[in-house]
């Protein structure tokens, strides 16, 4: 576990989903990134449920429940802004139960999947964002394994970034710099996936004519 | 009739300055069986070879004479003195230089254990950074090892592990500059300030994922930040830029 990086690639112009994850790869390859399987970051949302609510009137929360698949026995629940918790893999069981408090926002899935990279010691995961049959974006993620300060290796991923996204590498993410010198956690990690995709939920669903 | 055919036969053979061996090359059958030009062969390396050893011998002779005279007028003076006072320490007086300079840099912590003997053994953590592993002789430091500071640093049994290697390329190549700088730092007659300039040296790698290469200004080269110290210095380099 180390510092860890998650960003939005933007779909090159003339360019699908696909095409440009191809581009992105090639890249990582002439770079001398060696393939590592696949990688899968998937994300439920839960509304709490109307009978919980309190007299005050206060709006609906959103709870996302995700996954990891570099954490598989691990499972995510965390409010937007709110604290995260982890917990078991069986965790999702015990939602079903808390039906009467959590209502499971169906369609509102989430998920990025794709090709897992090591290049020395860092790993970048390349995936195609899918909200239900469509893909909305391209998420990168890059994690330097040695080291556990954010701040501290934030300038050395940052070049690491930029040699092959160019000018598209991501600005400093907002969970680094609330950490300051304490230990990066895969919490960290969860909580950037979950900003990303909730960018993702809000922006125009890319035109059909660039799926395919 | 055959002793007088045996008699002319064995005589040409003695004549031969090659003696016996002369008579291969007699042999009609010398194409199918190159014997006799392997022979001579055999014969030409091994004069070659007698020749070289002699020069050799002469050489190192001479060589070996003047090293057994130096240790012959030394070492009776020095040996006794020398080695006791710096391989022989008691293990207080190693404890305390330890101390000293665990106190002397605040954000370098420095755990001290006997687990096999009177030999010390350091786990040395390093900020936020790495931990380094030190096997300890009296006060000369015999092997490091640096790993990652999320690393684990025991065995299954709850000793320090000294034998396995960092998980990370960074702290490998790390490992091998902190060896080469064991190297570099001997001073015999003194050994705690051997381990202090060598802590002193460890402490530059708080900045190991901070620090840009002094040279191309970089921060990475070939996937790795700038691993080496310079030992007088203490600028970080990548390993390839600080010559």
């Amino acid at each position: 576990m180390g510092v860890t990086c998650v960003s939005q690639m933007p779909v090159a112009e003339g360019k699908s989903v696909q095409q440009t994850v191809e581009i992105l790869t090639r890249k990582l390859e002439l770079l001398g990134a060696e393939k590592q399987g696949t990688f899968c970051v998937d994300c439920e949302t839960y509304h709490t449920a109307a009978s919980t609510m309190g007299s005050q009137g206060q709006a609906a929360k959103l709870m996302y429940v995700m996954h990891n698949s570099e954490y598989p026995l691990s499972c995510f629940a965390l409010f937007e802004n709110g604290p995260c918790l982890i917990a078991d893999a069986n965790f999702d069981i015990l939602m079903v139960k808390l039906k009467g408090f959590f209502q499971n926002a169906k369609g509102n899935k989430i998920e990025s999947r794709g090709t897992r990279y090591q290049y020395c010691d860092f790993l970048v995961k390349v995936g195609t964002v899918t909200m239900g049959p469509s893909a909305r974006g391209i998420s990168v993620e890059v994690e330097y394994c040695p080291c556990v300060v954010a701040t501290d290796c934030w300038n050395l991923v940052m070049e690491f970034m930029q040699s092959f996204m160019g000018s598209h590498a991501p600005g400093i993410p907002s969970v680094f710099s609330n950490k300051h010198d304490s230990i990066y956690s895969p919490a960290d990690t969860i909580v950037q996936y979950m900003e990303l995709f909730n960018k993702i939920r809000k922006q125009q669903q890319v035109p059909v004519a660039g799926i395919r | 009739e055959l002793e007088r055919l045996s008699n002319l036969v064995g005589k040409p053979s003695e004549n031969h300055p090659l003696h016996n061996s002369g008579l291969l090359s007699l042999d009609p059958v010398q194409d199918k069986t190159p014997l006799y030009s392997q022979l001579l062969q055999a014969y030409k390396w091994s004069n070659k070879l007698q020749y070289h050893t002699s020069l050799a011998s002469g050489l190192l002779n001479q060589q070996s004479l003047k090293r057994s005279a130096n240790q012959m007028g030394v070492s009776a003076k020095r040996r006794p003195k020398a080695q006791p006072t710096t391989l022989v320490l008691p293990p207080h007086y190693i404890d305390d230089v330890i101390n000293r300079i665990d106190r002397m840099f605040p954000e370098m912590s420095i755990h001290l254990s006997r687990p096999n003997g009177t030999s010390a053994m350091l786990l040395v953590t390093l900020g936020k950074v790495l931990k380094v592993i030190v096997v300890m002789r009296s006060l000369f430091i015999d092997r490091t090892i640096v790993k990652g500071f999320h690393e684990n640093v025991y065995t299954e049994d709850g000793k320090l592990d000294i034998w396995s290697k960092s998980n990370y390329q960074v702290f490998q190549k790390v490992t091998d500059h902190a060896t080469t700088a064991l190297l570099h730092y001997q001073l015999p007659q003194m050994p705690d300030v051997v381990v202090r300039s060598f802590m002193t040296w460890l402490r530059s790698y708080m900045k190991l994922f901070q620090a840009p290469c002094q040279r191309c200004g970089k921060f990475l080269q070939d996937g790795l930040p700038p691993t080496w110290r310079d030992f007088r210095t203490l600028e970080a380099f990548h390993d390839t830029c600080r010559q």
